[in-house]
């Protein structure tokens, strides 16, 4: 496991942060974050990936409570498979599990042909984290980029 | 008690995960022994051994899509769930498997 802080980092980086969403609505938010994964140059095309994470949203709330929802969309307009997370200030409407807003998205982007299960493992380990009611406090409260990156790369800090 | 488990969600990148990871947390507190078979995108991982379904009290189904190998539970409690209930409440409805399959052992005696 010493390689452990390496290999997350694979599929985020600080590009794929945005501490303080604009958005006021679920579908603000997946086109905000969904932004930061074109600029990052991990999706080919916004828009069409932004429909495949819709779909997905159809399928079953992806609110897991706590104030996180965690949409994902498996799509060919996917370059490399990453995670994008936003914080918001205010709580945005969103279908959960306990029924109540939330303040953290994480947004999975997910490559069609799964060609490269070693991203799939990542993004599985993140989801494991996200049982973890001590990592939702933690990462409701990081103050910085470098906060979120070390709690998801299982770097407790102080 | 002795429980094995597959989990699958409709997308099988997370929620599956998440599922596996809540049921093992909360059978560690309530003293049960858990083994968890995940069907993802990725594939099937941690596959279920015949010995740990042989000697399973009961199967959890905590699945939101048809999932194979289903016919290997025929001889034990199955019980199915959606991974969203799992993901909610892993701790209650554990507790409530077990009151079940209580019932059931008890109904046979």
């Amino acid at each position: 496991m010493a390689d452990k802080e390496i290999n997350i980092a694979k599929v985020i980086n600080l590009n794929l942060i945005d501490l303080h969403l604009n958005g006021k609505t679920k579908k603000d938010v997946i086109k905000e974050l969904s932004t930061l994964l074109k600029e990052d140059d991990d999706i080919t095309n916004t828009q069409d990936f932004i429909d495949d994470v819709f779909l997905r949203e159809e399928e079953g709330e992806t609110g897991i409570g706590q104030g996180v929802a965690i949409p994902h969309g498996k799509s060919k307009a996917v370059k490399n498979t990453m995670i994008a997370i936003g914080l918001s200030d205010h709580p945005i409407p969103w279908e959960t599990l306990d029924d109540k807003p939330v303040t953290a998205v994480i947004l999975f982007a997910v490559r069609n042909q799964d060609a490269d299960t070693l991203h799939l493992k990542l993004l599985q380990r993140v989801a494991i984290l996200l049982s973890d009611d001590d990592f939702i406090d933690k990462l409701h409260a990081a103050k910085n980029k470098k906060n979120v990156i070390d709690l998801l790369c299982g770097n407790k800090g102080r | 008690m002795k429980i094995v488990c597959v989990c699958a969600c409709t997308s099988g990148i997370a929620h599956t995960y998440l599922a596996k990871a809540k049921l093992e947390k909360a059978a560690k507190e309530l003293g049960d022994e858990i083994h968890v078979e995940t069907q993802g995108t990725i594939g099937t991982e941690n596959a279920l051994t015949p010995e740990q379904i042989a000697e399973a009290d009961v199967a959890l189904l905590a699945v939101d899509i048809a999932t194979t190998g289903n016919e290997r539970f025929k001889n034990i409690p199955t019980v199915k769930v959606g991974t969203s209930l799992v993901v909610k409440a892993p701790k209650q409805l554990l507790e409530r498997i077990e009151e079940e399959v209580k019932e059931r052992k008890s109904q046979k005696e």
